[in-house]
């Protein structure tokens, strides 16, 4: 930047705006805020602020705009693409003290939620009437709603039950001028272009969601869940494809290699075997007579199609500690390595054992390991690839390995990401998935909505987009000439 | 079939390109001559939007109609535009899938036009809409440039939406050249039920009834006639045990609310909706927070069928949607009847939509959208973006975009 910012007026405007024990320019405080789940990269906020308001947080969208600071939306800081990693010198807008609950309708099947919710506790809220929120993401203990928003996050039962594009009906999003503007219907089908669309998934990008209806759902009459072991991701491939082309539709299905059953069992304590090469942990759901068909039908494809053994829990307590050790799987890699990097990439289901079989061989290629634990019934991939940062070039050649992997999915026909967004960690894969004129159009949505590129500035897109002249209709600001301009 | 006229504007020219190498060529084309495009598939659902400023090139997707690729094990599907819905159904039967889609007229109708118009049917009830089902889309954009967004995965959020901004965006952003769609298994078994329910509030009260029991029908529509009444039928899809559980769950629920229930044949849901959404010169839909049905009975659905001559009423009472169709009576009541409706429905977050209308004393005096959106200048600038000489289906759009 050029010119020099006068940090103590921002800070002064900014405590005005969401009140000073909200504003926060310490700099060892500010230090919490210098990343997000993608904690190998920190970038320290100008300022960050804690509105609790609708209109607090388009007050602290104006002060930024004043001053031409970018603005990065945070919720949880749970995400692993860097999504909400500040841009330097951006003003911090952190949502989580936005956390109520607004209301319940039932009648309706909605709800109405601020984005600080954590994802679970929407849950909570409606299970003693049957009703749940569909979208599961492994971190649901912790991440919040605006955070499923800003990255349209999934979760193992979107299988079956669609992703949080599906299930949000209407916004309150604040835009990069200040503007707080309502986007969608309690009603189905809002009038006009899909805004609900373009901004699920935005990546923070296009405004800051604070309040959002959430479609809910009755609780299914019942579940059932099995547990298979295989020799190999082999069998176990196989076996999800044949429930798949038996007709049967299930609510997730899990896979999980030697590797990661061995962290699984080491970190939680489950007894699950370490002699298999394979595991699948799978839920049907539904109404009672179409449950118990489809669940012995899966069981049996799966005794078919050579497991090991076929578990069934006894009782709730035993099917939730067996889908705990699933969803801790991520944490889990800390027992079998000093450090591990996340990958999430997606192929077609049918290319799943090929696929693990490429990934394997680049880890071998530069002698590491990768683990598998993934959404194999929408081929959801997610490589877990282990190191040792005390190792001298072994960090470089695991960020190697994820990069392959990518390649990898893009050459299978898949995509970068299913769930964890782009943010600043795969941006520069855009370019191989999509070409210049898919990204400049995707572009479009973004400028419609933040012509100036306040929001987020350098995610997702692979290199620096500008906006573009609108005829008649554009007019710098002076936010732009002060210093923003070529940040996107 | 040829379409040589958009909502009575006719065509200067019309292209049948018989590739989408062709296809881009006319795009481009019109690019340099500044010609205005509208885009035509099936004809389905041209009396829907507002008649377009003009047309100089009118771009017949009929032609388009390759399966650009299918993998049953993968349970996705990519098309050209111009295939219909019915060509579609039957590559895909032999195979045990089907796009779990069902629509009016599904001989004609093609899968561009139904993207273009977010299009559903009863079985939207558990599967959604086109919105629901797409997962890619390329397109032809306003300057010939081919462009395309989501892929051929289920799960993929990678880049910026442009599946779902294509759906439901009426020709107005660009031409839909492919679409890639989700699949579902063709069902083993389907019962099919019809109750005969005395009033909107009893149709309420077995939706009400189907979610306490925890039922999960794939379809759930009432036909209303004339006096108020409403025929609910049901459509359970599944395996053969658990599609007869259901049903005969259903059954209990008829009779515990005192009404009767009898079998129908599956077909008759499909062909039920079709009569309603394509007969009469006047057609609306309306959407509503679905509990709200019982007040959409009393001050929109009632004063707009009483009016209409031969009226018809399709309800989806658990998506919150009804459709109404019938004879104009050629004179002021129709106008109130729907103008009154609309603003009960527009009061209570819904909206009331004309989708055909041959009479012109309604097209004159009822807007096809009504009330616009608050978040329209949004939408304005997404137009302005993708096709800023504003060449795309001219003026058809919400808002006369």
């Amino acid at each position: 930047m050029v010119q020099t910012l006068d940090v103590t007026a921002i800070a002064r405007d900014l405590a005005a705006a969401v009140g000073a024990a909200h504003c926060i320019t310490d700099p060892s405080e500010l230090h919490t805020y210098e990343s997000d789940g993608l904690a190998g990269m920190r970038v320290r906020p100008l300022v960050v602020v804690l509105p609790e308001t609708t209109e607090q947080v388009a007050a602290a969208v104006r002060v930024a705009r004043k001053y031409g600071l970018p603005i990065v939306p945070r919720g949880s800081g749970t995400g692993l693409s860097g999504g909400a990693l500040p841009v330097t010198d951006c003003v911090l807008v952190v949502l989580s003290r936005m956390k109520k609950i607004l209301a319940v309708d039932l009648e309706n099947r909605r709800m109405r939620v601020q984005p600080g919710v954590i994802n679970l506790d929407v849950t909570k809220a409606i299970a003693p009437h049957g009703y749940y929120y569909a979208p599961d993401p492994s971190s649901q203990s912790v991440c919040s709603i605006g955070g499923n928003i800003a990255e349209n996050s999934g979760g193992a039962h979107c299988l079956k039950y669609g992703f949080t594009v599906n299930h949000v009906v209407a916004a309150t999003v604040v835009l990069a001028d200040g503007e707080i503007v309502r986007i969608g219907e309690n009603a189905v089908d809002p009038l006009g272009y899909d805004l609900i669309a373009a901004v699920v998934g935005s990546e923070g990008m296009v405004g800051i969601v604070t309040e959002a209806v959430v479609r809910i759902l009755r609780v299914p009459e019942l579940t059932r869940t099995f547990f298979a072991t295989f020799p190999s991701t082999d069998e176990a491939g196989a076996c999800v494809s044949a429930i798949v082309a038996a007709g049967i539709v299930p609510a997730a299905v899990e896979m999980m290699d030697a590797l990661a059953i061995e962290a699984i069992v080491k970190s939680t304590g489950v007894d699950w075997p370490l002699d298999v090469g394979a595991a699948l942990l799978m839920d049907v759901d539904g109404t009672r007579a179409e449950v118990e068909h489809t669940a012995s039908a899966a069981v049996q494809i799966a005794r078919d199609a050579g497991a090991i053994e076929v578990r069934m829990p006894k009782d709730a307590a035993e099917r939730l500690l067996m889908w705990k050790g699933r969803k801790s799987a991520f944490a889990a890699m800390g027992r079998i390595s000093p450090n591990y990097y996340v990958q999430d990439g997606v192929i077609p289901r049918s290319e799943i054992s090929a696929v693990l079989r490429e990934i394997a061989a680049a880890g071998t290629a530069q002698g590491l390991r990768v683990a598998n634990v993934f959404h194999a019934g929408d081929g959801n991939l997610h490589p877990l690839v282990l190191y040792d940062a005390r190792v001298p070039g072994e960090e470089h050649r695991a960020e190697i390995v994820a990069g392959e992997i990518l390649t990898i999915c893009i050459q299978h026909g898949g995509s970068i990401t299913g769930e964890h967004g782009v943010g600043i960690d795969k941006a520069k894969y855009m370019g191989k998935l999509f070409s210049d004129d898919d990204l400049e159009s995707m572009n479009y949505v973004r400028c419609a909505f933040d012509p100036q590129r306040s929001f987020n500035p350098g995610k997702v897109f692979p290199t620096p987009r500008l906006c573009g002249d609108i005829p008649g209709h554009y007019h710098a600001h002076a936010s732009e000439l002060a210093g923003t301009a070529g940040r996107g | 079939m040829t379409v040589a006229t958009v909502r009575g504007i006719a065509a200067t020219t019309t292209a049948t390109p018989s590739d989408l190498d062709a296809a881009q060529r006319t795009m481009t084309e019109a690019a340099a001559a500044h010609a205005t495009v509208a885009f035509v598939g099936g004809g389905t659902e041209l009396g829907f939007g507002y008649a377009p400023s003009r047309v100089d090139v009118l771009l017949d997707t009929t032609k388009l109609d390759r399966i650009v690729e299918y993998q049953p094990a993968d349970m996705v599907v990519e098309v050209e535009c111009g295939v219909t819905l019915a060509a579609l159904q039957a590559h895909l039967a032999p195979h045990g899938q089907r796009l779990a889609l069902d629509v009016p007229l599904p001989e004609r109708a093609t899968l561009g036009g139904l993207v273009a118009t977010n299009a559903f049917g009863p079985r939207r009830t558990r599967f959604g809409s086109m919105r629901d089902l797409i997962v890619g889309v390329s397109f032809l954009r306003a300057d010939g440039a081919r462009v395309r967004g989501g892929g051929k995965v289920v799960k993929n959020v990678a880049g910026f939406d442009l599946p779902k901004l294509a759906v439901g965006s009426l020709g107005s952003l660009g031409m839909i050249a492919t679409v890639t769609l989700r699949l579902h298994p063709l069902p083993e078994a389907t019962c099919a039920l019809r109750v005969a329910a005395r009033s909107a509030d009893d149709v309420a009260a077995l939706t009400h009834a189907c979610f306490a029991r925890q039922l999960e029908p794939a379809a759930l529509v009432a036909l209303r006639d004339p006096a108020g009444s409403y025929a609910v039928d049901a459509l359970f899809e599944g395996f053969a045990s658990g599609a007869r559980e259901q049903a005969d769950r259903f059954i209990e629920i008829a009779r515990d609310a005192d009404l009767t229930c009898t079998d129908i044949d599956a077909s008759d849901v499909s062909t039920n909706d079709e009569r309603v959404r394509t007969s009469g010169d006047v057609r609306v839909r309306i959407a509503m927070p679905p509990a709200d049905l019982a007040r959409a009975e009393h001050d929109a659905i009632a004063p707009i069928a009483t009016v209409l001559a031969d009226a018809q009423t399709i309800v989806y009472p658990a998506l919150g949607i009804a459709f109404v169709s019938g004879h104009s009576p050629q004179n002021p009541t129709i106008v109130d009847a729907l103008l009154g409706a609309r603003r009960a429905v527009e009061a209570r977050g819904g909206n009331l939509v004309v989708l055909h209308c041959d009479d012109p004393l309604v097209a004159g005096d009822v807007d096809v959208y009504g009330a616009l959106p608050p978040a329209f200048a949004l939408m304005r600038g997404l137009k302005e973006r993708f096709d800023p000489a504003g060449r795309l289906n001219p003026g058809r759009f919400l808002g006369k975009l």
